[in-house]
């Protein structure tokens, strides 16, 4: 299946840039009318996963975050990627409430916040190459 | 974002305005920190009415102040969530702050 339209944006891993990925991803999004509620859904999953990015992926230094969106006629795949030092375990940092940096008070939420806001949730890592989170959503309910 | 403070006898009343993700709850947690020690308090209220969008990180900020207010044996609740934020809030145990 071909997407109606797709879109990519390349950023770097300043932490303004949360908000700025949101309301691109959201703005994206919005041409194809979803109900407001799976709009927010998308606004907080994306700005989840640039965060993770920012402060996992760089250790807050500057990088290069990649996100792109493929629209289609009844979903949308986004994938924030980032090319920083990866995950040396996915399963543990899937865990709820797992934080590798408690100092900063962190909720250990954010892989939790993406899987139940989104539909699908899938994370490829390489330690020292980086890390791509791919998510879909449906835009109607089902 | 923007914060507002008010004191109502020994409760910090702290109104949040705008956004609250990682980037912005840095601000605001020295804000509300320095606030909740120079003022004579021990309890905070967390007007969230103004707050038009939270991720995980408000979770993060929430509960860091509800343990500095519990180290004086204080009580934090929140109040007034738009319905997408209560979601997010539905996520952690700091659902049952709401009053």
């Amino acid at each position: 299946m071909q997407p109606v339209n797709k879109m990519r944006t390349e950023f770097i891993s300043k932490s303004v840039n949360e908000g700025f990925a949101r309301v691109v991803a959201a703005s994206f999004v919005a041409q194809a009318d979803p109900p407001i509620d799976i709009l927010a859904d998308i606004r907080t999953a994306v700005s989840e996963a640039v965060t993770n990015a920012i402060i996992h992926g760089y250790d807050e230094k500057e990088g290069i975050i990649i996100m792109e969106c493929l629209l289609y006629t009844d979903h949308v795949e986004i994938t924030i990627e980032d090319f920083g030092k990866g995950i040396d375990d996915i399963e543990k940092a899937r865990t709820p409430l797992y934080t590798s940096k408690p100092e900063l008070e962190r909720s250990g939420m954010g892989f939790t916040v993406m899987e139940t806001f989104m539909d699908s949730l899938t994370v490829e890592s390489v330690p020292g190459k980086g890390t791509k989170v791919h998510m879909t959503k449906q835009l109607e309910y089902r | 974002m923007d914060v507002r403070f008010k004191r109502d006898g020994m409760t910090l009343i702290v109104s949040i305005e705008g956004e609250i993700d990682h980037h912005t709850s840095r601000l605001l947690k020295e804000k509300m920190d320095s606030k909740f020690i120079m003022e004579p308090v021990k309890n905070m209220i967390i007007d969230l009415s103004g707050v038009t969008f939270m991720d995980s990180a408000g979770i993060g900020l929430i509960k860091g102040r509800m343990d500095r207010v519990s180290s004086v044996g204080g009580k934090i609740s929140i109040r007034n969530p738009k319905p997408e934020i209560i979601k997010m809030l539905k996520m952690s145990n700091i659902y049952n702050l709401i009053s």
